[in-house]
């Protein structure tokens, strides 16, 4: 007995499939929430709006963690709050290395948001990450941070020299890499929240039940928080090699 | 038109070849490597993550033209 006639379910995969170009183009392009009425009107896109959740969220669980804190016969909130904060800075100062030990904070604060951002989709937010202005600015600020660290570390005159290291005939190459690590950074993280974005919806697709599930737990949580985590130990990685 | 752009989509995602490759040889190595040191189990994992990341940013690249490409000359 056929359940269903064949031509049908081949109708409703093409229509799904129109509706998912339909909601692709929609999930491109961020579209403005509302306008603040200064200066001919600020836009206020929905990523800003979901970045302003994720940082309520963040300051919130930030100052209920880091109340009343004690030196000795700690609280069991403070035990949670010592122990995120120690494993996350040993994280990161095991990419940065000992010399790059100002810079932890930063990259502590751009891996939990990265990571809350990348997996906000689970509860009916657009990821920030989605957006390609999110991860440009990210990349942006990553690639000032590095320049700055160098400079900071060594005087704009060795920072300058640097370029020509290790033979002057490599300084365009070096030149070039400035503009090519934040593009590559802004492109993998993006890309990589996109892709897995688009593969789970066509997934839905074809096999709406169970199936998505599972994939589910791979490509937004475990690749979510991976993209994370690479995004930050390349940038420390970056600022090893700069601060070296 | 619309044939070509979407054989233009699939030659960009071709770019994943190379990363699959380049994944799969990374990951045996890897895995050799923690066979003959398993102590040293953490520090190879994180270079692998880190190998892989690389390595897959070139597929990425692929899917954001393949994307490009589409939206673009549509």
């Amino acid at each position: 007995m056929e359940l269903y006639n064949n031509n049908d379910f081949k109708f409703t995969l093409i229509k799904n499939m129109g509706n998912l170009t339909e909601k692709l183009m929609e999930e491109l392009n961020c579209e403005t929430v509302f306008t603040i009425p200064v200066f001919g009107g600020i836009g206020v896109a929905e990523s800003v709006v979901v970045t302003w959740i994720i940082m309520a969220v963040m300051v919130i669980a930030a100052i209920i963690l880091t109340r009343n804190l004690r030196v000795d016969h700690i609280s069991r909130r403070q035990a949670v709050a010592e122990t995120i904060v120690t494993k996350l800075n040993g994280m990161v100062e095991s990419m940065i290395g000992p010399e790059g030990k100002r810079y932890v904070p930063y990259l502590a604060t751009v891996l939990v948001y990265i990571g809350i951002a990348n997996i906000i989709g689970l509860f009916g937010f657009k990821s920030p990450t989605k957006d390609l202005n999110v991860t440009a600015a990210l990349a942006i600020m990553s690639i000032v941070l590095i320049e700055g660290a160098g400079i900071y570390q060594h005087g704009v005159k060795k920072w300058l020299h640097k370029f020509t290291e290790p033979i002057a005939i490599v300084t365009p190459i070096n030149i070039l890499e400035v503009f090519t690590r934040p593009l590559s950074l802004c492109m993998r993280l993006f890309g990589n929240v996109l892709g897995s974005y688009v593969i789970m919806e066509l997934l839905k697709i074809i096999v709406p039940v169970v199936v998505p599930a599972v994939f589910c737990l791979y490509f937004d949580i475990f690749d979510g928080l991976l993209q994370a985590y690479v995004f930050v130990f390349l940038t420390s990685l970056y600022i090893k090699e700069a601060v070296e | 038109m619309g044939t070509l752009i979407a054989i233009g989509a699939g030659i960009a995602v071709l770019g994943g070849l190379g990363a699959g490759i380049g994944i799969g040889i990374a990951t045996g190595k890897a895995s050799e490597a923690v066979a003959r040191q398993p102590e040293a189990e953490g520090k190879i994992s994180k270079t692998l993550i880190l190998g892989c990341a690389l390595a897959e940013a070139t597929a990425i690249y692929g899917f954001v033209i393949a994307l490009m490409i589409i939206i673009m000359l549509k």
